[in-house]
């Protein structure tokens, strides 16, 4: 071999095939310039992974989504076994349809008035629209008249307990005035007969 | 290889039936790679986080398309790429360098730090389709043809661009010694 800087680099990157390498091998033993070409090469490399890995600043990892998550019947299809099971309960169904089906003439489809029951069904909601509206008018008029009621009945209870407080002040001031008068009255008969 | 108690493909077939929490275990364990990836190519965090969660929603979104579940890695990554290179058509002017490097031969040996600046320094250097071969090999460890899967091309233009790459990358982080004196 003679001296290839090539073959020398894909040697050193592990590259060759074992017979290509061990004629590498036997030119560097016997080449200076290979062999300490084979040395800087050794020696770049060591200094590359003086680089030491930097540790991920934040974790990556992902959440399920209904997005990425493949449909049931995507699951069932690319799943062996259950596609195989289906397969085996499909064709059971068949051949027991085949075997207890009566042959009969096929029926004759209906005729459908779509108008006719288009206007069917119009009607019937309406008129479970209207009793629907009509109960629950009906139940709000009631709840209004009850409440109603009870304000009412609240308020008159506030206003006798009122009047109750109030003339109890009224007579207590009455009584009060009246004391007040018959000692005044002792005091100016009692002033009138001592002159 | 890891060994995992569930398989990536079992996961894909769960989530392929729906199963969103089968798809976040696949998402935990692709997501580092992922980000790195996009990190490294678009050179912007907040646009690399925001590119993945992309990514891997479209993924969930197409994955009954794909064919081969043993595959998962390239399509993923072939998502990433088309997802970061609509940003990069979009947001970033031709030729535009975003760090510019520091080769080992200015201040003799570098220390950690200084050294991953360098190889940031030096990636940044690269065009974009340079870089993702880098990363796409060195850092993910895809072979010429999923590269090729995954960027949509020859496996010769993967081959040129990685070798391109590689020269530019050892001329700055390995470079030759001067007279036999570092």
């Amino acid at each position: 071999m003679n001296c290839s800087s090539e073959e020398l680099k894909a040697y050193f990157l592990g590259e060759l095939a074992s017979r290509d390498k061990a004629s590498v091998e036997e030119h560097v033993r016997a080449c200076q310039n290979c062999g300490e070409e084979l040395e800087r090469l050794k020696l770049t490399q060591t200094a590359l992974l003086m680089l030491e890995e930097e540790e991920v600043p934040r974790r990556i990892s992902f959440v399920s989504d209904k997005v990425f998550e493949p449909r049931w019947y995507q699951t069932i299809w690319r799943s062996g076994p259950a596609m195989g099971f289906a397969s085996v309960v499909v064709l059971a169904a068949a051949i027991l349809v085949h075997g207890f089906a009566q042959y009969a003439a096929a029926p004759v489809a209906p005729t459908v008035d779509t108008a006719q029951m288009e206007q069917r069904i119009e009607r019937e909601v309406n008129a479970r629209l209207d009793t629907v509206v009509a109960k629950s008018v009906s139940d709000a008029q009631a709840k209004q008249a009850a409440e109603f009621a009870r304000v009412l009945d609240s308020t008159e209870k506030r206003f006798e307990t009122r009047r109750q407080a109030d003339l109890a002040t009224v007579q207590q001031a009455a009584e009060y005035y009246e004391k007040q008068m018959s000692r005044w009255q002792v005091a100016f008969n009692d002033t009138g007969s001592a002159q | 290889m890891i060994f995992r108690e569930v398989e990536d493909r079992d996961l894909i077939a769960k989530a392929r039936r729906g199963h969103v929490d089968a798809y976040n275990v696949l998402v935990s364990r692709w997501e580092k790679r992922v980000f790195n990836y996009l990190l490294r190519l678009v050179g912007h965090r907040e646009d690399a986080l925001d590119l993945s969660q992309d990514v891997f929603l479209k993924a969930y979104q197409n994955l009954r398309r794909l064919e081969d579940p043993a595959k998962f890695p390239g399509w993923l990554f072939r998502i990433a790429h088309n997802e970061a290179y609509s940003l990069l058509r979009k947001n970033r002017p031709e030729g535009e360098l975003a760090v510019e490097p520091k080769t080992a031969s200015e201040s003799g040996r570098m220390f950690p730090i200084e050294l991953s600046l360098a190889v940031q320094g030096a990636l940044s250097r690269l065009s974009d389709d340079q870089r993702e071969a880098v990363l796409l090999k060195v850092y993910q460890g895809f072979k010429f043809e999923e590269m090729a899967e995954i960027l949509s091309c020859p496996v010769s233009t993967v081959k040129s661009r990685l070798y391109t790459a590689l020269d530019l990358l050892k001329q700055t982080l390995a470079p030759v010694k001067m007279g036999g004196a570092e």
